[in-house]
């Protein structure tokens, strides 16, 4: 049998006095998608960067095509053919689209770059996935979706034999997966190695040849997906079976607490009208492009309302002057990107958790550390975080634990009215399930929840109405009971306008 | 454990000690203070007398109190350049007011009030209008300066009321008035910045801004008050200099503001924010005021004092750089 296109073998890698990864032994064929899975903080991210030359393993060797590498920098790891899409995104915000796609790659003339050429490849690789961005566009006024497929683009622009993928599809909806699941394919075909890394079990099932489970840093098994199964792997990656989190649905339904009124543009019969009533999760589905951050940012007060709607704030209309006005009246907004706006990446896990509730640590302005501390332990422990220490800095935990240390500081503040966007992303399958506890418990506790969320799943496991969002207007509102996937995706994509009467 | 284990575990240890070491700037600035002193002590009489530590501590006083604001503005991500001209501008409105018949009290509340405004000025430029806060600063050094010459016609006030020298002579417990201002100040605002609720917004604040927007605090109004901070404290060691020359000089603290700035660089602060503290840019101080002091007793020429004070402020940042990159 030829060489495996890459292998790795008893890789180990130490942060400090943190055990990243341990022995670990990897390998990819060509033509194969093989799937990384684990809980976070299992070592996948390190595992990639180690191949895409970010960090340096302390021990261990790396094969391609059978002969050994050294990969001690980003450039070398493009120069063997390895092109990676990172977990944290990495775009430079202020350049365009196109720019970041072809990042010191860009076609050039006499050293002049050729900015309609720049263009028309961009707009090439872009329009593969089927959805229309400005390319010239600067990125950090893209949404996180669409900033997710840019990045994806860039590492398709590279033309690699190894593709090393880290939660691609965290932040993306089901027609642009779907999208990415083609371009695979094709990739597949044409004898590109993929790795690919994700939470996501079903996702994992129906696109990869093979799957790898890592634990705490050393890898527990490699099985063909098709002798496998998702209770298996899961099993694998937990040490145990999970309990499957089901929720119960809210009994007692309180007053409206939070609700959008009004016609949408002038005129035309543009819908946007949503209630939230205390002790129900209301999930707000639809596609990328409806709008639906924006209609979260005008209810919590950072943005202003779209033409023609009214906030109405526990049933009075209300100016929201900003944020700080909203928060005055009991109402959190737990940001959809983590790095840019939910943490404090250089600052310690305490004083990341302790931020939202600085007063109420404070005696006479004075922070009580002890307090402080203790508060940030108990919310570790509750949330599963997988720290180093309460002292460490934010940064350094994996992707999944930043994002569970930014729920808990919000959660922890115990809002009346949450408004929350993707608050699963990159989440391991366990916290998932902790995490849609912790919401179901703010509903049972009387509190209004308002979920974004891009996995329908999801929001079908922890809503009590699920809101159907297309191109700024509401166009379905079904209690959960009534809603299929079927019925909440045509109503989000706009090929089941009959659907519209029955289920509304 | 192997013998492998036992020498990787070992070198881990150490490692770790050394880096905590680098890596606690307050610490490592401490030692290399307490070598200049003990090397200095064996290579001229003079230096380990009274009456050189005396002259130190008055000279450096003003920087430390300025030093504080400083500090405190980087923090949040902020910057001053105009501290320098506001202490200039202090003392001469001190010094106006002393001659035209005001009381002390007043003249000083005058020139502090003075100062605060010059602050509130940058903070509102800044953060409301969004002017970048180099630029900002930069305008209102110039400003204040050229107040403070148009006041004057550029000369010197003297003949202020003999009452008014009292802080700039008084000695407790044998230590100037000044030096004990000064350390009040390091220590009430490098308490505050740890454990103070407001002050510990400026952390958040200068370490992303946008998040802080977020998390629900008042950014801007925070901002705002750091720079009437800096402002206040510039013009109090303003008021602090005129009472110890008894005059008024317009042409005071010329370029004060990059040597603050360096000290509370090599202290830990950092251009990006977000990092520093009160106790390292006191420490950035005094290491900078000792270097220069050190090379006058050795008869080093001024110019090379400036050559050394630049070196050691990149030799410092550079330190800290490569720490940091190979922690990551
Ligand atoms: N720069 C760093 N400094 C210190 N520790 C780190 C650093 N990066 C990662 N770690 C630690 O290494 C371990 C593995 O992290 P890694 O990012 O590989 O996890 P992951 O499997 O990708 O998790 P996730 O699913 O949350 O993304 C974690 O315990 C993490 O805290
Ligand atoms: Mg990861």
């Amino acid at each position: 049998m030829a060489a495996p296109l890459l292998e790795l073998s008893g890789i180990t890698k130490w942060y400090g006095t943190t055990r990243a990864l341990g022995d670990v032994d990897f390998d990819l064929r060509q033509g194969e998608v093989h799937a990384l899975v684990g809980e976070n903080g299992a070592g996948k991210s390190t595992l990639l960067a180690i191949l895409s030359g970010v960090v340096a393993p302390d021990k261990g060797t790396i094969n391609i095509d059978g002969r050994a590498v050294t990969i001690n920098e980003p450039s070398k790891a493009q120069a063997l053919g390895i092109s990676t899409v990172f977990q944290e995104l990495s775009l430079a915000g202020a350049l365009t689209v196109a720019e970041n796609v072809f990042v010191g790659r860009a076609p050039t003339a006499c050293g002049i770059i050729r900015w309609s050429e720049l263009r028309r490849r961009t707009q090439q690789i872009l329009s593969a996935f089927g959805i229309e961005i400005d390319v010239d566009r600067p990125v950090d006024r893209l949404p996180a979706g669409t900033r997710q497929l840019v990045e994806i683009a860039k590492a398709l622009s590279l033309d690699a034999r190894i593709l090393l993928l880290d939660e691609p599809t965290s932040a993306l909806t089901s027609n642009e997966v779907a999208a990415l699941f083609a371009i695979i394919a094709r990739l597949k075909s044409r004898g590109m190695g993929i790795v690919y890394v994700s939470h996501h079990m079903a996702e994992v099932f129906r696109i990869a040849d093979r799957v790898t489970v890592l634990r705490d840093g050393e890898r527990m098994t490699t099985r063909a997906v098709a002798e496998t199964s998702i209770d298996d792997v899961v099993r694998a990656m937990v040490g145990r079976k999970l309990e499957i989190f089901t929720a119960e649905a809210t009994l007692v339904q309180g007053p409206v607490a939070l609700a959008v009124r009004g016609n949408g543009a002038e005129g035309k019969s543009r819908h946007l009208e949503l209630e939230i009533r205390f002790g129900e999760v209301v999930g707000l589905a639809g596609l990328m492009g409806s709008r639906r951050s924006e209609l979260a940012r005008s209810l919590v007060g950072l943005r202003q309302p779209s033409g023609g709607t009214a906030i109405e704030v526990k049933g009075r209309p209300t100016r929201l002057r900003g944020l700080r006005d909203a928060m005055a009246r009991g109402i959190a907004y737990v940001p959809d990107d983590r790095k840019a706006e939910g943490l404090f990446l250089s600052m310690s896990v305490t004083d990341n958790f302790v931020v939202t509730a600085l007063r109420s640590f404070a005696r006479l302005g004075w922070i009580e550390r002890a307090a402080a501390t203790a508060a940030a332990g108990r919310a570790v422990e509750r949330f599963r975080i997988r720290v180093p220490s309460l002292e460490a800095a934010a940064g350094k935990l994996s992707g999944g634990n930043q994002q569970k240390l930014m729920l808990s500081k919000w959660l922890a503040s115990d809002p009346a009215i949450v408004v929350i966007d993707e608050p699963t992303r990159g989440v391991d399958v366990e916290a998932k399930g902790e995490i849609h506890k912790e919401i179901r418990r703010l509903a049972a506790a009387g509190e209004a929840v308002l979920l974004i969320s891009s996995d329908l799943p999801e929001l079908f496991a922890i809503s009590d109405r699920i809101v159907v969002m297309r191109e700024g207007q509401i166009v379905g509102d079904l209690p959960t009971p009534s809603a299929t996937e079927e019925i909440v995706m045509a109503l989000a994509s706009g090929t089941g306008h009959k659907l519209e009467g029955e289920a509304a | 454990m192997s013998v492998d284990e036992v020498g990787r575990w070992s070198s881990r240890v150490g490692s770790r000690v050394f880096r905590r070491f680098v890596e606690t700037r307050e610490l490592m600035l401490l030692v290399l203070i307490v070598a200049i002193i003990v090397g200095m002590s064996l290579a001229s009489p003079v230096f380990l007398s009274l009456a050189n530590f005396h002259a130190i501590a008055i000279g450096m006083a003003p920087t430390v109190i300025i030093a504080v604001g400083m500090t405190v503005l980087l923090v949040s991500g902020g910057f001053d350049l105009s501290v320098g001209s506001v202490l200039a501008l202090a003392s001469t409105v001190t010094a106006l007011l002393l001659l035209s018949g005001a009381s002390i009290p007043l003249a000083i509340l005058g020139a502090l009030a003075l100062g605060a405004v010059i602050g509130l000025a940058n903070g509102i430029v800044v953060t409301r209008i969004g002017v970048n806060p180099l630029v900002a600063t930069l305008g209102s050094m110039s400003i204040a300066r050229g107040i403070a010459l148009v006041l004057t016609e550029g000369f010197s006030l003297i003949n202020l009321p003999p009452a008014f020298g009292w802080a700039g002579r008084a000695e407790i417990l044998g230590v100037p008035f000044l030096l004990w201002t000064a350390l009040a100040l390091v220590v009430v605002f490098d308490l505050a910045m740890r454990h103070g609720s407001f002050f510990r917004q400026l952390y958040y604040i200068g370490s992303n801004e946008k998040a802080a927007r977020l998390s629900g605090l008042a950014v801007d109004r925070v901002r705002t008050l750091a720079y009437m901070l800096s402002g206040l404290l510039a013009a109090l060691a303003g008021v602090l200099l005129a009472s110890r020359l008894m005059s008024g000089t317009p042409t005071a603290g010329n370029a004060l503001e990059l040597q603050v700035l360096a000290a509370a660089v090599i202290g830990g602060a950092s251009l990006r924010g977000g990092e520093g503290t009160v106790l390292g840019a006191f420490l950035g101080v005094v290491f900078v005021a000792l270097i220069n002091n050190a090379m006058t007793m050795l008869a080093v020429s001024i110019y090379w004092q400036m050559i050394v004070t630049g070196a050691v402020l990149v030799v410092a940042v550079a330190l800290d750089m490569l720490v940091r990159r190979r922690d990551d």
